[in-house]
This record gives structure tokens, sequence and C-alpha cells, in this order.
């Protein structure tokens, strides 16, 4: 049960050439494990939690998945503004095969969003969107969480219920705030100029993102 | 560039991808028509409507060579001509009004314009069952054939199809062609069929018309609808070429266009 990168590049062609994101990524997540990934802008961080995800092929490479990862969780998550919180619940419970009416539920009484729930997702603000994507990925009880960047689980009690229900799930984090992975991590990794470098100590994986 | 899971089957793949077009159905009504009932309606009033005006003019005009019921005539082919045009039409916002929904990786290209052919056939097909009963209803007689009808409908659902898939790829790659292709609908009307059937044309203008393969489809309709009151003629396996080849490349052409349609 994991998720493995083999050597994966990708490239998007530019008007002069082509632009090369990532230029031999090699990783392996096991199940379980809360990976911390480090990044600045423009690092390629979240061309790798596309391709972590399924959402986009690499140009060259091998990818192995065999646990269920989420889709990239995050402010752009995957919602159709037009559709209330309540039936972007419903689409995405339906096509993951769970059953609709306990997705909604467990959102309900986990995401805070009160009578939001039933208005279009284009009026949330970012806060509860984050919220509303996290709910659902919850619910939906994947093995492995894909979670790209501004995050806002603080200290409340949605942060605290987070956290508790990520103890037993696998978590990949691809951020650029340090805090974060010291809060839910356990191993980290930095993403500079297209590879990733895996540090076993935290500490360490923070010296070198804060030295780049 | 392959991407290994611990193997699933043919049967899986095709539950998932049921499963899919399944929900982007439901989400599809939701954002068309909203979630009052009465936007439901309006699915069936359009092309209702449309088909009764251009029926009700052609009554007007008369003399149509003895063609039984120009309503029959004109009314319920059009229905089909819609169902092509709507298709086609829409098939340039399809991939950008979803493109929220390519962060969750089993929803793939094609499944997005499957769910929206869906319904857009079986709002068809209903109308053409309340224009044929309306037909009868009007005193015209019952159709000869109407499985040779739903035959009809089918090959130009299918047609319509592999077209649509074809204007998705095209337009997601080059922005603006879709102007064009709204213009080339248009144009393509007086030559679908729709207004003649073979045999009033002339010997050398019927050798051209036969290339087009929306003339065998009305064919094949007027033949379920008339029998053998008429003469029709047609030939299914060209239109099944048409279907094939349009599929072949609008699925190869979706398959090119995803590897560059950003999640922003």
């Amino acid at each position: 049960m994991a998720l493995e990168l083999i050597d994966v590049h990708k490239s998007y062609p530019m008007n002069i050439g082509r632009k090369h994101v990532l230029r031999g990524v090699n990783a392996s997540f096991g199940r379980g494990e809360r990976v911390g990934i480090l990044g600045r802008n423009g690092s390629g961080k979240s061309t790798l939690v596309r391709i972590l995800s399924g959402v986009e092929m690499p140009t060259r490479g091998r990818i192995r998945r065999t646990m269920s990862v989420s889709w990239p969780i995050g402010l752009a998550a995957g919602f159709l503004n037009a559709l209330s919180g309540q039936d972007n619940c419903r689409f995405i419970a339906r096509i993951y095969g769970k059953p609709s009416q306990d997705v909604v539920d467990y959102v309900e009484s986990f995401a805070e969003l009160g009578e939001y729930l039933r208005m279009p997702v284009g009026t949330y603000s970012s806060g509860m969107r984050s919220r509303l994507g996290l709910a659902i990925s919850l619910a939906i009880e994947f093995e492995c969480f894909l979670i790209d960047e501004a995050l806002s689980v603080g200290d409340n009690k949605f942060g605290r219920a987070f956290a508790a229900r990520l103890a037993n799930a696998g978590l990949i984090l691809v951020t650029h705030s340090p805090s974060q992975v010291r809060q839910l991590c356990t191993r980290a990794a930095v993403m500079d100029q297209g590879t990733l470098t895996f540090y076993e100590d935290i500490d360490e994986a923070l010296a070198t993102y804060n030295s780049l | 560039m392959s991407d290994t899971a611990a193997r699933p089957t043919l049967a899986d793949c095709a539950r998932t991808q049921l499963r899919v077009i399944g929900a982007l159905v439901i989400r599809e009504m939701h954002t068309r028509f909203g979630r009052h009932r009465f936007g439901y309606l309006t699915l069936f009033f359009e092309p209702l409507l449309l088909a009764i005006g251009v029926g009700i003019i052609h009554q007007l005009h008369k003399g149509e060579r003895g063609v039984r019921g120009s309503f029959e005539m004109y009314a319920i082919g059009y229905v089909l001509f819609m169902k092509l045009r709507q298709m086609i039409m829409r098939a340039h916002g399809t991939i950008p009004s979803n493109a929220a929904l390519l962060f969750h990786r089993q929803v793939a290209l094609p499944d997005l314009f499957f769910a929206r052919h869906l319904i857009e056939t079986a709002a068809c097909t209903g109308v053409l069952f309340i224009m044929t009963f309306a037909g009868i209803a009007m005193g015209g007689e019952i159709p000869d054939s109407p499985i040779k009808m739903l035959a009809a409908a089918a090959l130009m659902f299918l047609l319509a199809q592999g077209l649509a898939l074809m204007v998705g790829a095209a337009t997601a790659e080059w922005h603006g062609i879709e102007r064009f292709i709204h213009l080339l609908t248009y144009l393509f009307l007086p030559i679908s069929g729709l207004f003649f059937m073979l045999y009033w044309l002339p010997p050398w203008l019927q050798d051209l018309a036969v290339w087009v393969p929306t003339v065998h489809i009305f064919e094949l309709l007027r033949d379920g609808q008339f029998g053998e009151k008429y003469w029709t003629q047609y030939d299914i396996l060209y239109v099944i070429k048409w279907i094939l080849v349009t599929h072949l490349i609008g699925l190869a052409g979706l398959r090119i266009v995803r590897q560059r349609v950003g999640l922003e």
C-alpha cells in the first residue's frame, strides 16, 4: 500500500521550447505516513500535487498507486461555484461511490458551515471552501489525503477534529508554511528546481528550506 | 508514461465511468435548470416550440409536392436537426464549464460530453414522441415503422456526438473557432436533408447530396414515418462510417487536449 513516483518528469510547451517543471522526481509514500513537502513559489509544487493525485500524467516516468489518494484539496478544490455546498458534496460522493446522504450529513456536522451549506460555493470565503473540501474528503475516507497550500486548520475546534481524524490516515501536505509541516507531519521533503529531496529529520528539512 | 494501480478490471473501470456519468448528468441538470422544477420543462418546450413554428410556416407555404402533412414532415424532422445543432453548438463550453471537476481523476473529458449528450437525447426523444402523437392527433396516420424512426434518432445522436467530441477538442485547442462553427451549423441547414427528399432532386444533385450523412438519416426517418408512400433511399453503413471516424478523431483529440487543459 503505497504511492510511488519513479523518475517522473513533467514539461509544458511554452512559446519558446518547453518548460521543464519536474526533472526526475523519485518518491515513495507509505500507508499512514504524514509527509510535508516544502517549496518556494514556482518550484513545481502544484505540478507535483497534480501528478500525485493522478489529475495530470507525467511526460516521462511512472506512478504506482496502490492506495486510495484524495484529489488535491485546497482553495481551488474541485467545486463548481454555481452549485451549493450540498450539491457539490453529493456530486463528489457519487463519483467516489459513497452514499451521498451520509456524506452530506457528515459534512453538515463537521464543516461548521451552517446555512451556507445550501448556498452556492461561489459565495464562500476561502476558509469555508477549505473546510468544505476537507470535510468531504474526510467523509470519503481516503487512505492518503493530498493537501495543497493555504489550509486554514488553525487551533480551533475544526482544526483539532481534523488533526484527530488524520491520526490514522496518511497525509501529503504541500505547502510553503514550515509551521504546518511541524504541526502535522512526521517526515519532510524539499522541492527545489524540479527535484525533490527527502529528509528523515524535519528540522533538517526546514533548515534547508529556509536557506533556499 | 503509465499509471499502475492494483490493476482494476475492465468491469471496475466501466462501473466507475458509469458512476461518473450518472453524477455528471445530475450535476448538469442542476446547473442548467436550477433546482426549480420549472427549469426541466424548458428542456422540452424549447425544441417543441421551435419545431411547431417551423411546421406551421411550411404548412402555410403549401404545395410541397404532395407530402402528407407538412407538420409531420418538417416538425418531426426538425427535432432531429435541433439535436444535432444543439450538441455541436454547446460542445465548446463543455470543458471550460466543468474544468473544476477535473480535479477528480476519475472524471475524464469524454464523460463530460457523454453526460450532456444523454440529457439532450432524452429530451429530444421525448419531444419526438410528443410530436408524433401530435401528428396522429391532427389527423395523420400512425407511423409506418417507429423502429426506423428511433434508429434515425439514434444515428443522428451518435453522429452529433462524434462531431461534438471533435468540436470540443478543437475549441479547447484553438479558442474562437466556435463562432465559425455556429455559422457552419446555420449554413448546413439547407443541405442537411431536412427540407428535401432525395428523389425530389435532379440526378446530378442527388449524386452530391448522398455525400451528406444527415441526408441518409432523414431519408430513414421518413421511411419510418411514411413507409412506402414515398420513395426513400439511404445507406446506413455510410452513416456508421461517419460515426466511427468522427468518434475516433474526437476521442483522440480530447486525449491530446487533456495534456494541456490546465487546472489553474
